[in-house]
């Protein structure tokens, strides 16, 4: 399920009102996010979050639900400080 | 780059510079290109155009950085005080952060005067072409 922290930081990037985002969403479903608007939502998402993705973690995502379960895996080992 | 890397790179607003914005983009405003008016709004001469700056990072970033290979994504500016012609400005830029995942750094920057002023500060955020 996609929190509505992801969900607004995504909106406010693409400049959204309201999208309904599901686990399956993938980047071509949604207006205006492309190759570009693609790296202000990452580097978004790391401010936010305060985490750090690896390159090849960015590129093994395929939709939205694959990009939350990686932010709560990368929140799960902050706190369990891993 | 790494996060807290410094930078510095000095700047004249002089008249050539000065023209030429005029000449490309005709914003012959008062404010800049009436001593008179600028006087009369309280400040000490002709303003510059606070986008003669945005020309300054343009050079910064496509030319001083030790990487060539880069893109301005997102660029934001604050203009602090008034600068005036042939006045000498010293730009001053710090990687804030960097994100590896997609090529990405960001720079804090500010751009002081001889009297240590403050004039305008900002972010941006470049890419690392591949």
């Amino acid at each position: 399920m996609i929190s509505d922290r992801l969900k607004n930081i995504v909106l406010k990037e693409l400049d959204l009102d309201d999208f309904d985002f599901k686990d399956s969403t993938t980047a071509d479903m949604v207006p205006g996010w492309d190759s570009l608007t693609h790296i202000q939502i990452i580097v978004a998402v790391e401010k936010n979050y305060k985490i750090k993705f690896k390159g090849i973690e960015i590129l093994k995502i395929k939709n939205m639900g694959e990009l939350q379960s990686l932010i709560d895996a990368k929140l799960a080992a902050v706190s369990t400080g891993l | 780059m790494n996060k807290g890397d410094l930078f510095t790179c000095p700047f004249t607003v002089n008249s050539e510079i000065y023209n030429g914005f005029i000449s490309l983009f005709n914003d012959k405003n008062p404010l800049h290109t009436n001593s008179d008016y600028a006087v009369h709004q309280g400040f000490s001469g002709k303003v510059m155009h606070g986008n003669i700056l945005n020309g300054f990072l343009s050079y910064f970033i496509g030319e001083c950085l030790p990487v060539k290979e880069v893109l301005i994504q997102t660029q934001e500016i604050k203009f602090l005080k008034p600068v005036y012609l042939n006045e000498s400005l010293l730009l001053h830029a710090e990687v804030e952060d960097v994100h590896e995942s997609v090529n990405t750094i960001v720079l804090k920057y500010y751009f002081e005067n001889r009297d240590k002023v403050k004039v305008a500060k900002g972010k941006i955020q470049i890419g690392l072409l591949k």
